[in-house]
């Protein structure tokens, strides 16, 4: 077994610079243990992650044309949709479900949600307009971008500005989800942490070469999609000072520079890749030219913002149409279960997949390809960390024969 | 002149010989042995266990449940000799022994196990009936049966069989029966036939390789100590030191030491042990039996494989992880499902299995740490040390309210145990050896403040003062009651009863002789098997009965 | 029939006696096997059955905020007030998944009635009604007896992969395979003797016989603790001699009448008088022991309850309601976790009205009722609900509530084994492997 512990007991001899030796040494100041950084190294893990959204449309007033409606919904706000006098709960539902199919079928006959190119833009698509509505996040790009002029590397879109009026927000996510009934703070389409927490996916973080935890010009940030199941006390709470190996794709590991700054980590732009589980079927959620931005606490926890562009064909898969999905050894799911899953999500958290799809790219603001056209969207997560042991070592599962598992390595 | 002359040369001739023979330097010798009396012991869980695996295999399933052991002088082997057998174990021994026989006379049990073949499978075979019977009634009972044993045991076979109208069937409801008969649950201990029991008396061969086995493999006699006990061979010093030495070096001496802790650390008490979650949520199941595993890890890699000091199992910094304990002690534990070998470094704080989480854990309360529990816990356990219980009229008030900001600490909070006299004549002897363990809080995790207030962990052990845990560590090592406490412990353990008065100085000679051995525990265990008092049970005389009432654990403090 | 009574085993404490462990709970009118002992002093078998409704519950409606008997029974459980002291509540088992993805609605139903998490529908064991069919359901003219109620043919017991036992949907069928085609009067059957049971009685009687060699071959002190060896001895040969003895005869049974036509569909308000019909139906054929194994499906894990006028079904709700700002909780899916515990009270009311000796057909029963998942948006296979009905005859203690405090919810199954009489001491696999009787359960 192939073993390198990143975050390791100390051994003074090994020291060379003491400004760390006289931080661990000094009187603490609440009486907090910093146990949790040693040697200038510190490790998390990911213990809540979520999109950044507006917050509920009707206060906002950000859908003023109406919520995004499903197959179904549009089917019954035609006539044709309406119930006809006498028709039975049952027949009433058949012949929802079957308009519902048609309605999910291209021209070609092609199902919508696994080929959603297909079809058209679903003018029954309501994006979210707000202006004056604050948003935390980053400014990915750097610049402060208008409606009317294209951005160095993307695409005109309007940023948002933040809680305490920082400028250059960019979250075009949030606008083509904002009018999306499950997207509102009550609904569920915001929790796929849901599937982190029972341990089929994680994300791990690492600090390296910090000499001061409150400022530091040059540090080493390394963020990797986690390879074990996170741990929960019986009150299901994740559990800080576990032991988490990084997945041993390297694919899934990521390094990049940061600083620390009275107190916030920030970090340079770095490609990022972590994994998705949805129904059993298991995606890849990756994030270009992604940064950091996160305040450490006394007790080691993390809390902040992950923010960077996702490639519109990978942002679809994941979160709407489902049909890329592999089970554990890497093969295409079953084509039922990624059909089930891409159509079921539209009709449940109430969105047509081609009315996604084409809000995606109408909306997206990054990598533009050879044609000017953009191909990822700006995308803002936020999230909390608790501190963690993270360590490169090859692990399993004891269930790992359950799911026919060879080596997920290979690839 | 001359026979005085001869004399001296004969002793010092005598005494270089001993001092050969003893190998090291000033050795004593045994005293007169005295014995104690006979004792009937159950069979624990473990033993059970290692007994059907010993006689069947490890292989074969033991489908039943046990009880809890009872525990007399503070181990569950004394206890064992005066346990009773209650209704529910017979069901659940009775339930093991139909598990153990159908697997023994499956088909492919059969071949394996049964040691010859009837002439039919349906038919009577009163030969192969006799032979199945005294093969296995030698080792179950662990001795040969009488023959009025084994033609009873035939004639259940055969009213089996005429019943059952087949032969293994007739084999398999008489192992069965053989397997819940009084012989076999229990150590039923006699002495040779042919001795006075007015005088010192010797147990017979069988009973020694019984009393022998149990202690140094926590089994039942083997086939091999089965047949050297037939020959005599158990009664010869030369024979006897040879098993000795077999069974110490056979693969069973491991589990033998590890049921001896797990029996002294009173690790039973964890299925009691509830953790608040709120205060506690790193506690689990899983952490529970891992900590438990770990300290019988470090203790079995100490003495056995590493034929290391007993006293250096307070200042180790050895280490046998798992995750689940990981989050506890908050270090790093890359292997994900299963143990890890490491060492905590010098700055971790942590010595000794007193600092592990099992200690510290178990000696604690649901919700906060103890320096009494623990204190109470290092008297009792590692140094055979009694603390009276205290007043019925005690009020814990003060001392549960962790939050009060006028007394942060628990050494503030007890404060009132060194100032109020009638506490202070017990409390002296365990507070000061729990406040240094405040350090560690109620499951075992490494704190230097408690409510942001730093934590005075000095302390003293009988006139040593230490101001960290790993002063404590040391003065347990150095304590002149530790290793006697050990060796009484396991003698105590060997033969299932309480010390006698008379064996006080049998007790001198075995501190000595550990002492002597650099306090290896192998070699503490080897001095008691081939020690005289070992297999001497004393003159039969009217010992004052004493009450002997259900025990069930201490209460906390 | 066997003379135990709190003396008997007292006394051995009183002579000086440590009996080592907590005296088992006896009942007067119990044996020590836990039978039921009808008026006659015959024998009344145990029965065992499950109970599932679909998609979880909602917290703070159902889990008791205290642990013990002295708890207050909250919101969803207020009507099971009557039942309490034969009810054991258990809140806080999990199914551990140790990274395998979890399978809505499948992984978490099926690792808590297999002991494994499986990823599908492919079981790699028998559900546990099936392994206790097997002991104790091979006497009657069904081993077991599966029901759905809501209108679809589904059932989460399976011998192996691929075969599960297929459930009754409509109760007029029930009422025909029972009652009608081939219905065999109880009293009727003749009874026989297991041989087996007689080789062994023998075989206690013969290993007896030592008994006077053995007191005079231990002191004096160890001659209380072998009398105590041989009295239990004697229990044990008494429990099988009961064995032997045929069962009590089935007392006031009346034939059920046939039902009428129904529509077999997912409305909530027919599913619940279809769930009614079956659940007497079901009683009348445990008490007249044309089966002792029973499974039911009040709703499937993934509920297709719905309202009438309506279309959206409870399971489509769950994923799609927004959470109420003002409860905290999803309103619609709240009302169909309520209607599910109506369901099970009234199937507790028909069991309980089944008189059987001095008690009634739950006393004699043990029913095993859970959900799939505990919060059903999530999917979550941590804390499922669990509730055990009934004593079976004894063997179980009820009237609590025990938090399970994470610990694998195969100690569930494993206590359940071990209390229908099963020899097992551990069961699960892999991630979900456990010894650990629940001994607040078992008696």
């Amino acid at each position: 077994m192939r073993l390198s512990v990143l975050t390791h007991f100390v051994s003074f001899s090994r020291c060379r610079d003491l400004r760390w030796l006289a931080l661990l040494l000094a009187p603490l100041a609440s009486g907090a243990e910093m146990t949790w950084i040693e040697n200038g190294r510190a490790g998390f893990v990911v213990a809540d992650i979520k999109y950044v959204l507006a917050g509920d449309a009707e206060k906002t007033g950000a859908c003023q044309q109406g919520m995004t409606r499903n197959v179904e919904e549009i089917f019954t706000s035609t006539p044709q949709g309406k119930r006809r006098t006498g028709e039975t709960d049952d027949a009433y539902a058949k012949r929802l479900q079957q308009a519902g199919t048609q309605l999910s079928t291209a021209p070609n006959g092609q199902n919508l949600c696994m080929n959603p190119e297909a079809g058209a833009p679903d003018l029954n698509f309501r994006t979210a307009r707000f202006t004056n509505t604050a948003i935390d996040g980053i400014d990915i790009d750097g610049v402060e971008s208008r409606v009317d002029a294209p951005t160095p590397r993307g695409c005109p879109h309007r940023d948002s500005i933040g809680k305490h009026g920082e400028r250059g927000i960019d979250n075009q996510y949030s606008r083509v989800v904002g009018c999306m009934r499950a997207y509102q703070p009550t609904g569920q389409a915001n929790g796929f942490a849901v599937e982190m927490l029972t341990g089929s996916w994680g994300i791990l973080l690492s600090l390296e070469g910090v000499d001061d935890i409150r400022n530091d010009d040059s540090i080493e940030v390394g963020i990797f999609a986690n390879a074990d199941p996170i741990q929960l006390s019986p009150s299901r709470s994740p559990l800080a000072y576990a032991t988490y190996a990084i997945d041993q794709d390297i694919r899934f590991r990521a390094k990049t520079k940061g600083r620390i700054k009275d107190g916030v980590l920030t970090t340079e732009p770095v490609n990022m890749l972590f994994h998705s589980v949805t129904n059993g079927l298991r995606f890849e959620r990756p994030l270009q030219h992604a940064r950091v931005q996160a305040t450490i606490s006394k007790d080691g926890s993390l809390s902040g913002y992950l923010a960077g562009y996702t490639p519109v064909e990978a942002m679809y898969d994941y979160q709407f149409g489902y049909r890329s999905g592999k089970n554990a050894k890497g093969e295409l799911g079953p084509l039922g279960l990624r059909l089930g899953t891409g159509n079921g999500a539209a009709r449940v958290l109430g969105y047509t997949c081609p009315g996604v799809y084409f809000a995606l790219y109408e909306h997206a603001d990054g990598d533009p390809d050879q044609n000017g056209r953009c191909t990822s969207i700006s995308t803002q997560y936020s999230f909390s960390a608790i501190p963690a042991f993270v360590v490169d070592a090859e692990t399993k599962s004891v269930n790992d024969k359950l799911e026919g598992k060879g080596d997920r390595r290979e690839k | 002149m001359r026979n005085e002359t001869v004399l001296r040369m004969r002793c010092v001739a005598a005494m270089s010989v001993l001092i050969v023979l003893s190998g090291c330097g000033d050795s004593i010798r045994e005293p007169e042995a005295v014995g104690g009396p006979a004792v009937m012991r159950r069979l624990t869980e473990s033993q059970y266990r290692d007994t059907i695996a010993s006689i069947f295999g490890a292989d074969v399933a033991i489908p039943a449940r046990f009880e809890r052991g009872l525990r007399a002088e503070g181990l569950i082997a004394v206890g064992t000799s005066e346990a009773g057998m209650s209704p529910f174990s017979i069901e659940q021994y009775d339930a093991a022994a139909l598990g153990v026989a159908a697997a023994i006379v499956s088909e492919k049990g059969r071949d394996k196990f049964v040691p010859c073949k009837p002439h039919t499978d349906m038919a009577f075979d009163a030969a192969c009936a006799k032979r199945f019977v005294e093969v296995y009634g030698l080792r179950l009972f662990r001795r040969p049966l009488t023959s009025e044993e084994s033609q009873r045991f035939v004639s259940m076979a055969q009213a089996g069989q005429q019943r059952l109208g087949d032969f293994y069937a007739g084999l398999e409801v008489t192992l069965a029966g053989m397997m819940v008969s009084a012989e076999f649950l229990l150590r039923i201990e006699r002495t040779k036939p042919e001795t006075d029991p007015s005088e010192l008396r010797e147990l017979d061969a069988w009973s020694k390789a019984t009393r022998l086995s149990f202690f140094l493999t926590n089994a039942a006699p083997d086939a091999e100590l089965l047949r050297a006990a037939g020959a005599g061979e158990l009664d010869s010093k030369k024979g006897l030191r040879r098993h000795v030495d077999r069974l110490i070096g056979s693969p069973l001496f491991k589990p033998a030491v590890r049921a001896f802790f797990a029996d002294m650390l009173q690790f039973d008490k964890f299925g009691d042990l509830a953790k608040d979650s709120v205060v506690y949520p790193a506690f689990s199941s899983t952490v529970a039996a891992d900590a438990q595993e770990q300290t019988l890890r470090t203790i079995t890699d100490l003495l056995i494989e590493q034929q290391g000091d007993y006293r250096d199992l307070f200042t180790t910094r050895q280490a046998n992880l798992t995750r689940a304990l990981g989050i506890v002690y908050r270090v790093p534990v890359p292997t994900r499902n299963g143990w890890e070998k490491s060492e905590f470094s010098v700055n971790r704080h942590r010595v000794g299995i007193q600092a592990h989480v099992a200690f510290l854990s178990l000696y604690s309360h649901p919700g906060r740490s103890s320096a009494t529990l623990r204190g109470k816990a290092i008297r009792e356990v590692f140094l055979c040390q009694e603390v009276p219980d205290p007043p019925p009229n005690v009020d814990f008030s003060a001392v549960q309210e962790t939050a009060n900001s006028k007394m942060p600490t628990a050494r503030d909070r007890l404060e009132v145990h060194r100032t109020q006299p009638a506490c202070a004549g017990c409390h002296k002897i365990m507070d000061p050896l729990g406040l240094t363990l405040e350090n560690y809080d109620g499951l075992g995790t490494y704190r230097t403040v408690e409510n942001e207030t730093v934590i005075d962990a000095s302390g003293s052990l009988d006139g040593i003062d230490f101001k960290t845990p790993e002063g404590l560590g040391q003065a347990l090592h150095d304590h002149p009651e530790t290793p006697r406490c050990l060796v009484e412990r396991m003698y105590r353990y060997a033969v299932g009863r309480d010390t006698e008065m008379e064996e006080r100085s049998y007790m001198d000679y075995l501190t000595h002789s550990f002492a002597t051995h650099g306090f290896r525990v192998p070699e503490l265990m080897r001095t008691i098997a081939l020690s005289e008092n070992f297999f001497a049970i004393s003159a039969q005389g009217e010992k004052s009965e004493h009450e002997q009432v259900a025990l069930r654990t201490g209460e906390g403090l | 029939m066997s003379k135990i009574t709190r003396r008997t085993v007292l006394r051995g404490i009183i002579r000086g006696v440590a009996v080592g462990v907590a005296l088992p709970y006896l009942d007067c009118f119990l044996n020590t096997n836990g039978q039921a002992l009808a008026a006659t002093g015959q024998r009344i078998p145990t029965r065992f059955g499950t109970w599932i409704w679909g998609c979880g519950f909602i917290p703070e409606k159902w889990i008791p905020a205290a642990t013990g008997s002295n708890y207050s029974l909250p919101d969803d459980l207020k009507l099971l007030e009557p039942y309490r002291s034969k009810l054991a509540i258990l809140s806080g088992f999990d199914v551990k998944l140790d990274g395998v993805p979890n399978k809505p609605h499948i992984t978490g139903c099926l690792g808590l009635r297999t002991g494994i998490p499986v990823p599908n529908e492919v079981v790699k064991a028998p559900t546990l009604d099936v392994l206790i069919g097997d002991v104790v359901g091979k006497g009657t003219r069904f081993q077991s007896i599966e029901v759905s109620t809501a209108g679809i043919d589904r059932s989460y017991s399976y011998r192996a992969a691929g075969s599960p036992n297929p459930s009754e949907v409509s109760p007029q069928a029930l009422y025909r395979r029972i009652f009608v085609d081939g219905f065999q009067d109880p009293n009727a059957t003749e009874f026989k003797p297991d041989t087996r049971t007689m080789a062994r009685k023998s075989v206690l009687s013969a290993v007896q016989e030592d008994r006077k060699r053995l007191m005079r071959d231990v002191g004096a002190e160890d001659r209380h603790r072998l009398d105590e060896y041989f009295s239990s001895l004697r229990q044990l040969e008494r429990q099988l001699a009961l064995q032997l003895e045929p069962p009590a005869p089935v007392e006031n049974f009346t034939m059920p009448k046939a039902p009428g036509d129904r529509a077999l569909d997912s409305e909530i308000d027919h599913v619940m008088v279809t769930h009614r019909l079956m659940a007497g139906l079901l009683a009348k054929a445990l008490q007249c022991n044309q089966t002792r194994i029973f499974n039911v499906l009040f709703s499937d894990t993934a509920s297709n309850l719905r309202r009438a006028g309506t279309t959206t079904t409870h399971h489509t709700l769950t994923h799609e309601e927004p959470v109420d700002p003002k409860l905290g909780y999803q309103k619609e899916h709240a009302w169909f976790a309520t209607r599910s515990m109506v369901a099970w009270r009234e199937f507790l009311d028909e069991i309980a009205s089944i008189k059987e000796g001095d008690a009634t057909l739950l006393d004699h029963s043990l029913i095993l009722a859970h959900s799939d998942c505990s919060i059903a948006k999530a999917h979550a296979v941590e804390g499922i609900p669990i509730m055990l009905a009934g004593n079976a005859n004894g063997r179980i203690r009820t009237g609590f509530h025990l938090d399970g405090k994470a610990d694998p919810i195969t100690r569930v199954g494993l206590t359940v084994q071990q209390a229908m009489g099963l020899q097992t001491d551990r069961w699960g696999a892999l991630s979900m492997d456990t010894n650990r009787t629940i001994t607040e359960l078992l008696v």
